[in-house]
């Protein structure tokens, strides 16, 4: 088991008590990067935790995740360094950008994929 | 002053204004987003109508298992009751169900409850299926559910009652929908006694928390 460095932006217009801060954990190659920032009291937003809703949303900044237990996650997120944490397990150390929902949204929307195409 | 200057009490509603809602502003007063907590509120039973058509399905190829199927009827009518006790909270935020069903499944909070099979076009290879699988399915759906609920009563929590009172009702039966499944696939799997310690529903689809004829009955 290797164990990553992941670095997380929790953005200033974050509803989180983090908003504005970035921090940093260690989180395990078998850990879902969500659960590891719960765990460490980073309380990011998130709903299904089955990486469907995309509530969780987060821009990859650097790093490698494996995303494949995500419910609906398409080839396109990845093309546009979108992630859902819910269900990625890191394969390096990771810089990511909290809480980007709307930006989520938007790019499902602009792929026709859903919860996008439904809410924009 | 007039009584007809006068103006109906604080605030930003005009008197006789059907622009807007007092009670809407009122959570807005209390610092919650009320068009955001609608959005949230129609995934939410976008989930709840969705897993009341999939169990629907998971019930009928429970073949050979009429517990389970007695249970997974419980927790399927459950769930449509769910989706009928919020719906008009969403007409009263100043929303509206999605005109396309197509829509309002792709925004379902939760995946749908499939069967976990492959499928071959429309047609699911049922050789593979077995109870197993769908307790498993049955497990995880309630247990988004209960994440979507908890969430939507922390964002409602000392700000608005009535959805608050809402979401934790339906929470506590979604909780017993874990519960009961733990159970199941506890035996079935593991072959394993781990308790629900739940009694049985006084009919099924009880919903004793949330039923919306309890709280409307025209409903």
């Amino acid at each position: 088991m290797s164990t990553y460095s992941v670095v997380i932006e929790v953005p200033e217009d974050c509803d989180a008590a983090a908003a504005g801060e970035t921090v940093e954990l260690d989180v395990a190659d078998s850990e879902y990067v969500l659960a590891a920032a719960r765990d460490a009291g980073v309380w990011l937003p998130a709903d299904c935790q089955q990486g469907w809703c995309t509530t969780c949303a987060a821009e990859l900044l650097a790093g490698e995740v494996d995303q494949s237990d995500a419910r609906r996650y398409f080839e396109a997120d990845a093309e546009a360094d979108l992630i859902l944490p819910c269900t990625a397990t890191p394969e390096s150390d990771l810089r990511i950008r909290a809480c980007q929902y709307d930006e989520m949204l938007d790019h499902r929307a602009a792929i026709d994929e859903p919860p996008g195409r439904s809410k924009r | 002053m007039a009584d007809d200057d006068r103006r109906h009490g604080s605030g930003s509603v005009e008197p006789g204004s059907t622009d807007k809602r007092v009670g809407m502003e009122a959570l807005r007063e209390r610092g919650l987003d009320p068009e955001e907590l609608r959005e949230r509120l129609i995934d939410a039973i976008g989930a709840e109508f969705s897993t009341y058509y999939y169990y629907t399905n998971l019930r009928m190829h429970l073949a050979g298992h009429e517990d389970y199927k007695e249970i997974t009827e419980d927790a399927r009518l459950e769930d449509r009751a769910h989706f009928e006790l919020v719906a008009p909270r969403v007409y009263e935020l100043g929303g509206s169900l999605p005109g396309d069903i197509g829509d309002f499944m792709g925004r379902a909070s939760c995946p749908h409850a499939e069967l976990p099979v492959p499928f071959e076009g429309e047609t699911p290879d049922l050789s593979q299926l077995d109870a197993e699988g769908i307790l498993e399915v049955l497990l995880e759906a309630e247990r988004c559910a209960i994440r979507t609920w908890s969430e939507i009563c922390d964002m409602t929590h000392g700000k608005d009652p009535r959805t608050y009172d809402m979401a934790s009702r339906i929470l506590q039966e979604e909780v017993e929908h874990e519960a009961w499944f733990i159970e199941l696939l506890s035996m079935e799997r593991d072959g394993e006694i781990n308790p629900a310690g739940h009694f049985v529903r006084g009919e099924p689809g009880d919903a004793p928390y949330s039923t919306n004829r309890r709280i409307n009955d025209s409903a």
